[in-house]
Parts: C-alpha cells; sequence; structure tokens
C-alpha cells in the first residue's frame, strides 16, 4: 500500500533561507504524524504544497497515490484540511458557512456537519463576525471533518480550544484513525502531540531533521536524574563516565544528566550506598528543543 | 461548484448592490425632477472643448442633453465603476488578503472554474446596476416630462454595464494575478480616471485624439447611445476588453502561489 504522503526532494524556495528544502517524508496510512519545528520552520509551507496552494519549485510529492500537480484536485477531493493562520465570511452564520463549504466539496450529509458541531459545542446559528477565536476554529475543524476525509492535513488544529473541546477534538482525531483515517497534523502544544500522535516529525530551517516514534525520541534523549547516597560521592566518577552532560554534587545529592543508555550511570553508583533515585525520563520538552536548536 | 461561487458571491455583493442601485436610481430621478426648473433656464451652455470632452456638450435645453451631462457623463460612471472595481477587487485578492481563499482552494475546486464564477458573480450585480440605471433614467424622463424614448434609455443603460464590466475586469485582473486588493483596487481606480481623461482631453492636443480609441470611455458614451441608441460595435469593444482581461485574470490566477 503506498503511503499517505510520500515526497522526494520537495523544495520551496522563497529565497533568504525562507522555505522547505529537499523533503523527504513518508507518512504511513492510518498514522497520526506530528509535524513539529519553531515558528517559521516550514510546517505550514509544507502543508500548502501538498495542497497545491503553493508550487514547489523542486522535487516531487504524492498524497494518496496522487502526484500533486498532476492530481491536486482528485486528491483535494480526499483530503480534509485546516489551515494554520485562517479567516471566515465574517457575514454568514456557521450553518451558512458549513454549507457553502460542503457544496464546493461535492456534498456532505447535513446529519454529519449537526454531529461534529454538537460534539465540538460549535455555535452555527451566530455570525462568525461574533463568534470569539476559539469558536471560529471549532467552524474550521468542521469543514476540515465533516467530508470523513481519508487524509487530515491540520495546522495548528487546537489553536485557541479550551481543554474540554480539545479532548473532543482528540477523541474525534482518535475515532477517525479507527476507521483509517491519516493525520498529518501541525502543533506547538507539545501535550497534544504527546497524546495522539504516533511518530513525529521535526523540521528546522526547513529541512526536516528527524522522523520517529516518540518512545525512541524519549529514549535518546538526555535524562536528567537525582540520585542519593548515603554518603558524598566523587563526583569525578561519574563526570568521565560515556554520555554524561552534566554532574552536580550537593552533600550526599548527585544531580547527573546524561543521554543513551543508563547502565554505566546504575553500576557507579552501585558502588555506593544508594539511599534514593529520582529519575525525569524523557522529558518532552528536552527531546523537541534538542531538535530545534541549530546544534542538536 | 461555479453556481455555489457565484452565489456566495452575490450574498457577499448584495448589500452594497442594492445600496448602490438605490442611490443611482434615486439621485438620476432627482436630475430628471429639476430638469424643468433648471435646464431650460440655463440653457445652452458654451463649455470650452476640454470641459465638454469630459463632462458633456452642456446642452441643458433637452432632457437628454440635461441628462447626458448630469448623469451620464460623471455620475453614473462614478457609480458603477466603485462598485466594479471594489467588488471585483474584493472577490480573490480581497479573500487572499484575509485568508478565506486557501480554506476554500484546499476544497476539490479548479482555480479557472472558481475564477470564472466570481468573474460572473461580480458581473451579475453589474448588470443589475445597469437595470437599475435605466430604471432611474426612465424615472428621470417621466419627471422631467417625457422626451427620450425607453429603448434609447435602455441603450445609455446597456452602455453603462459595458463600462462597468470593462473597468471591474482591470481590478479583477489585477487582483487575480497579484493577489493583492489595494493593486486591484488602485489599478483599477488609476486606469479608469486615465481612460476618463484621455477620453475627454485627448481630442484637444494636435496629433493625439487617436488616443480616445485606447479609452473604454469612448465606447462608452462617444456614440451618444442616449440619443442615436445602441451601438453594437462600441458594445462589443466594451464586453470584448472586459472578456481579454477575464482570461488575464485566469491565466494569473492559475499558475501561482496563494500569498495567504
Amino acid at each position: 500500500m503506498t503511503s499517505a504522503i510520500h515526497t522526494q526532494g520537495l523544495s520551496k524556495d522563497f529565497g533568504a533561507g525562507r522555505g522547505v528544502f529537499e523533503l523527504d517524508l513518508d507518512v504511513r496510512r492510518g498514522e497520526i504524524l506530528g509535524f513539529l519545528g519553531p515558528n517559521g520552520s516550514g510546517k505550514s509551507t509544507t502543508m500548502r504544497l501538498l495542497l497545491g496552494l503553493v508550487r514547489p519549485t523542486a522535487g516531487r510529492a504524492e498524497v494518496l497515490g496522487y502526484d500533486i500537480r498532476r492530481d491536486s484536485l482528485a486528491l483535494r477531493r480526499r483530503v480534509g484540511y485546516l489551515a494554520g493562520d485562517f479567516e471566515l465570511y465574517a457575514q454568514l452564520d456557521g450553518a451558512e458557512l458549513l454549507r457553502y463549504f460542503a457544496r464546493l466539496h461535492g456534498g456532505v450529509a447535513p446529519s454529519r456537519i449537526d454531529e461534529l458541531a454538537e460534539r465540538l459545542g460549535a455555535d452555527l446559528a451566530r455570525p462568525v463576525r461574533e463568534l470569539s477565536t476559539g469558536n471560529r476554529q471549532k467552524l474550521g475543524l468542521i469543514q476540515a471533518l465533516m467530508s470523513d476525509p481519508e487524509l487530515l492535513i491540520l495546522d495548528e488544529p487546537i489553536a485557541g480550544l479550551d481543554p474540554l473541546v480539545q479532548h473532543a477534538f482528540h477523541a474525534e482525531l482518535m475515532a477517525l484513525r479507527e476507521t483509517g483515517c491519516t493525520v498529518f497534523l501541525s502543533s506547538h502544544t507539545l501535550s497534544e502531540v504527546d497524546r495522539v500522535a504516533d511518530r513525529v516529525a521535526i523540521l528546522r530551517a526547513g529541512r526536516l531533521v528527524v522522523v520517529d516514534a516518540l518512545e525512541h525520541l524519549r529514549a535518546v534523549a538526555v535524562r536528567h536524574w537525582e540520585i542519593e547516597f548515603a554518603h558524598p560521592v566523587p563526583a569525578a566518577e561519574f563526570r568521565d563516565l560515556a554520555g554524561v552532560h552534566e554532574v552536580r554534587i550537593d552533600g550526599p545529592r548527585l544531580s547527573i544528566a546524561f543521554e543513551g543508555t543508563a547502565d554505566a550511570v546504575v553500576k557507579a553508583a552501585a558502588g555506593h550506598d544508594v539511599r534514593a533515585v529520582d529519575t525525569r525520563d524523557g522529558d518532552l520538552d528536552e527531546v523537541f528543543l534538542r531538535y530545534y536548536r541549530d546544534d542538536p | 461548484m461555479i453556481r455555489a461561487a457565484m452565489g456566495m458571491e452575490l450574498r457577499l455583493r448584495a448589500r452594497m448592490v442594492i445600496l448602490a442601485s438605490l442611490g443611482l436610481i434615486a439621485i438620476t430621478a432627482i436630475t430628471g425632477a429639476l430638469f424643468p426648473a433648471f435646464g431650460e433656464s440655463l440653457g445652452g451652455v458654451d463649455l470650452p472643448e476640454g470641459v465638454s470632452g469630459l463632462i458633456g456638450t452642456g446642452d441643458f435645453t433637452t432632457i437628454a442633453g440635461w441628462l447626458n451631462t448630469e448623469v451620464v457623463s460623471v455620475y453614473g460612471p462614478l457609480v458603477v465603476a466603485g462598485v466594479g472595481i471594489v467588488a471585483a477587487a474584493a472577490t480573490t485578492a480581497g479573500e487572499e488578503e484575509a485568508r478565506i481563499l486557501a480554506l476554500v482552494l484546499a476544497h476539490p475546486v479548479d482555480r479557472t472554474r472558481l475564477l470564472v464564477a466570481k468573474a460572473a458573480g461580480v458581473a451579475l450585480p453589474l448588470v443589475a446596476l445597469g437595470v437599475a440605471a435605466w430604471a432611474g433614467l426612465a424615472l428621470a424622463v417621466v419627471l422631467a416630462g417625457g422626451g427620450v424614448g425607453a429603448g434609447r434609455l435602455a441603450a445609455q443603460a446597456l452602455h453603462l454595464t459595458g463600462l462597468a464590466l470593462a473597468l471591474a475586469s482591470v481590478a479583477l485582473a489585477l487582483g487575480a494575478s497579484t493577489g493583492r486588493r489595494s493593486v486591484a483596487t488602485g489599478g483599477g481606480a488609476t486606469v479608469a480616471v486615465l481612460m476618463f481623461l484621455v477620453n475627454g482631453l485627448a481630442p484637444t492636443v494636435a496629433g493625439l485624439a487617436w488616443l480616445r480609441y485606447l479609452s473604454a470611455f469612448h465606447y462608452y458614451s462617444g456614440s451618444e447611445p442616449l440619443t442615436t441608441g445602441v451601438h453594437v460595435g462600441d458594445l462589443a469593444a466594451l464586453l470584448g476588453f472586459a472578456a481579454v482581461l477575464t482570461l488575464a485574470a485566469i491565466g494569473g490566477f492559475a499558475g501561482r502561489d496563494l500569498r495567504a
């Protein structure tokens, strides 16, 4: 089976170092892939490239088996999209707006719109101009979800949503995944990615730096341990171990930051009288910041 | 899809077009009502050549001359050009700048078909505005005591509609090609004013009279439809100009990146 998204050397050069460069990415069918990166790293541009809103300067890509240049119309019939920074026709009410998008899409069952509106608590009777940011976001989400697409491309989907609605939206995503829907989702909310994503792809300065499962990224992330001994221990004993970044001694307490396996640290500690060990494994912020920085 | 997009365009512009139509009818009718009091007392005013080129002959002795100077030469074109340019600039460039167009085009919507639908959604209100102009002129003539037949008034309204379509197409092409509302509005208005001035003033400059043939206003009023009826060639020139620029809009829109 082909990937839901397959890009090969996909590039969009806006000049001055801005854009997306030589992107090789595979999003598997039925997975939720979190697409992460600092502001301006090229996440939205990648999504816009896939939908034909901007044209690549090099490379190629297929979405659901369709070439993004040649078969853009066909692929968009099977994709739902939420832009990261969108507006809606201010003078329309939610129901009018969604009816319009449904007609553009070639028809959507009104019952599906009502069902999504109920789940997300969207008010379809009020004019868009009177809605809060979060309530406008709900309309954006509904127009993306209502056609039951095979692929969802969502740029910052929970921006402005309250925690209850976020929860309802994530439940909807999970339910869609059960039906085989693929989700390609960008977010700055790391807890969201942690909650829903099967894998993450991290983009920095327009280039893909890693694609992997979260547990794998956590496994290689810097770990922070606090070990309490019966007596003070010599710092040098730990500082020279492989993978150790930092060692601090405060009386009988040792703070150590290291990456990779914990074997050497455990063995070194075992030579002393250990009272307690406090581990903070794979802090998510740490995982991402490592890749966001210029020199991971 | 075309009907949905065109319907949305009509929905979004309805208020502006209705207000502009009512205003056009009201001002034109009031102008007609003033003719008996002012027209005959003013009589014929011998305007300088450049001024008469811009605002009409200054013949106030007939209702046709009165309407030609007061409504046909300035007020009518001002209203239809304003509505046409604003609507055409809003339709793609406005939606693109407002960050609506990306959501629209993420649905299975062909850009060419969308632009045709939106162009039709701009054109239909301008036709409605032309009908309103005809209604206003008819009311004016009735209030003035008659003097111009309904057919001649329809001819003038038809030429006014042609002018509106031509000027709106300039803004449509600029907006669709650049995605910038300010370029579409400013460019459209600048072209309209330049064409107005060229049509009025070029004939007064030796050797430059031919420039008037580059102006849509020449094809709008050069044959004086209010007194001579429809001039098919001039009308075809206006509609042809609009069609060519709509094609340019399609070409400019189809192959470019969305800005937002």
